[in-house]
């Protein structure tokens, strides 16, 4: 049989292949959170502050600019890396906690917000920074962080690359909500929530392209 | 686990138990070794430490077992093409070996990466089955049925049952013994122990899914 003296043939030839290294997920992770680190340093040092940080920091409804993007990202990359093992289940789930209140913030501000004033509101004043800083800052740590991940064993590419994009996206938006000055939730949730998308959908494409195995 | 080594008499029950319970058809002639549990862990570790014969002899183990799931799942699909598709798991294996966690089991591990690879190369050549099993238990061929593991499958998932269960199954399914006589055993009425042994093998059947596809 043929066929089986080549099955049996692949076997000695892969046993005398050197081993792949195992894969530590934890050094992906740092690389990920490192990058977007440098980014932002490189944005407030350009950008600055916002004067009013420290007072901001203590109002619960400015805090949530920080936090919740913080949660997600905390989230979506310990979850990202799970996928590098091909029978892992994340917890994908747990990222409806903080979108959801994000989404209740958004609902209860625009129900005490005058009808009038709701455009404003979203709008604001600094759209397009707030989605070029996002998009921008989460580029380079989606591109390598999937790189990286190549040497992982997703059985869901596009899933991986998504939270790789959404963990960069959350992380930027929590970096340049240091820096922006917007405070109403209607403004925030919406591009904040805009720009994590966008990172996201970018993550998602790549994976699926690069993350095939 | 000692009956699969003393099973050796009715050999056209045990086929038909173990197609039912694994989705594969397989009717070996000979005894069965059983390995001690972790020995797929011990090998695969060693392998990862770069011991080359180790994972040749794991490759070896597995090889029947991926061939019983390809089968299951390929149906209609000729054995060169089986033997193609396990070729491209085995190569899997091995440059993925890296993503597998030494403390967890192996099995979760090679069945997602073995999953991931099966299903992609139906995909590849155009032809999702994805048929039930019970479709060709009739017609499948017999050939090639060293698959010592399967038996020991089937073995595990036993100890993952409760032990009545496990004994009525043994007993009925396997031995071959009449309901009244394995009912007796375990101190059950005869409609008692059909019963018992009816929801044993959706029990069985659930566990074999998950661990084939």
């Amino acid at each position: 049989m043929s066929e089986r003296q080549t099955t049996e043939d692949l076997i000695a030839s892969l046993a005398a292949m050197p081993a792949p290294p195992r894969l530590r997920m934890s050094r992906i992770a740092l690389q990920i959170v490192g990058l977007v680190g440098i980014g932002l340093v490189l944005l407030l040092i350009g950008t600055g502050l916002r004067p009013d940080l420290a007072h901001a920091l203590t109002t619960p409804v400015t805090l949530a600019k920080n936090a919740i993007p913080l949660a997600l990202a905390a989230i979506a990359l310990p979850a990202a890396m799970m996928t590098a093992r091909p029978e892992a289940e994340p917890p994908v789930w747990l990222l409806l906690l903080p979108a959801g209140l994000a989404a209740a913030l958004f609902v209860a501000t625009l129900a005490e917000t005058p009808v009038a004033q709701i455009p404003r509101g979203i709008m604001g004043n600094t759209v397009a920074a707030c989605l070029t800083s996002i998009t921008v800052l989460s580029l380079t740590p989606i591109v390598v962080g999937i790189a990286l991940m190549r040497r992982g064993a997703t059985t869901r590419p596009t899933l991986t690359g998504a939270l790789i994009g959404l963990a960069s996206g959350a992380g930027a938006a929590a970096g340049y909500a240091l820096h922006c000055a917007e405070d109403n939730p209607l403004f925030y949730v919406t591009w904040y929530g805009m720009g994590i998308c966008i990172a996201t959908l970018i993550g998602a494409v790549l994976g699926r392209r690069w993350l095939r195995w | 686990m000692a009956f699969v080594q003393s099973y050796a008499a009715p050999r056209h029950c045990l086929g038909s138990v173990r197609s039912a319970i694994l989705g594969a058809s397989f009717d070996n002639g000979r005894e069965v070794a059983l390995e001690p549990q972790g020995e797929w862990e011990r090998l695969l570790t060693a392998a990862n430490a770069g011991d080359g014969a180790a994972f040749a002899r794991f490759l070896t183990l597995i090889t029947p077992v991926m061939r019983g799931i390809i089968r299951a799942r390929a149906g209609t699909m000729g054995s060169d093409e089986h033997e193609d598709i396990l070729q491209e798991v085995l190569l899997a294996v091995h440059l993925k070996r890296g993503t597998w966690q030494g403390d967890r089991p192996v099995r979760p591990w090679l069945y997602a990466v073995a999953r991931h690879k099966i299903v992609d190369a139906f995909r590849k050549r155009g032809s999702a089955i994805q048929v039930p099993i019970e479709a060709f238990e009739e017609t499948l061929p017999a050939e090639r049925s060293d698959e010592p593991m399967a038996a020991r499958d089937l073995s595990a998932m036993l100890d993952q049952i409760d032990e009545r269960s496990a004994t009525i199954v043994r007993a009925i399914a396997i031995e071959g013994e009449s309901a009244e006589t394995a009912g007796e055993r375990v101190g059950l009425s005869a409609g008692a122990a059909r019963v018992s042994m009816h929801r044993a093998m959706k029990r069985l059947s659930a566990l074999a899914e998950r661990m084939t596809r």
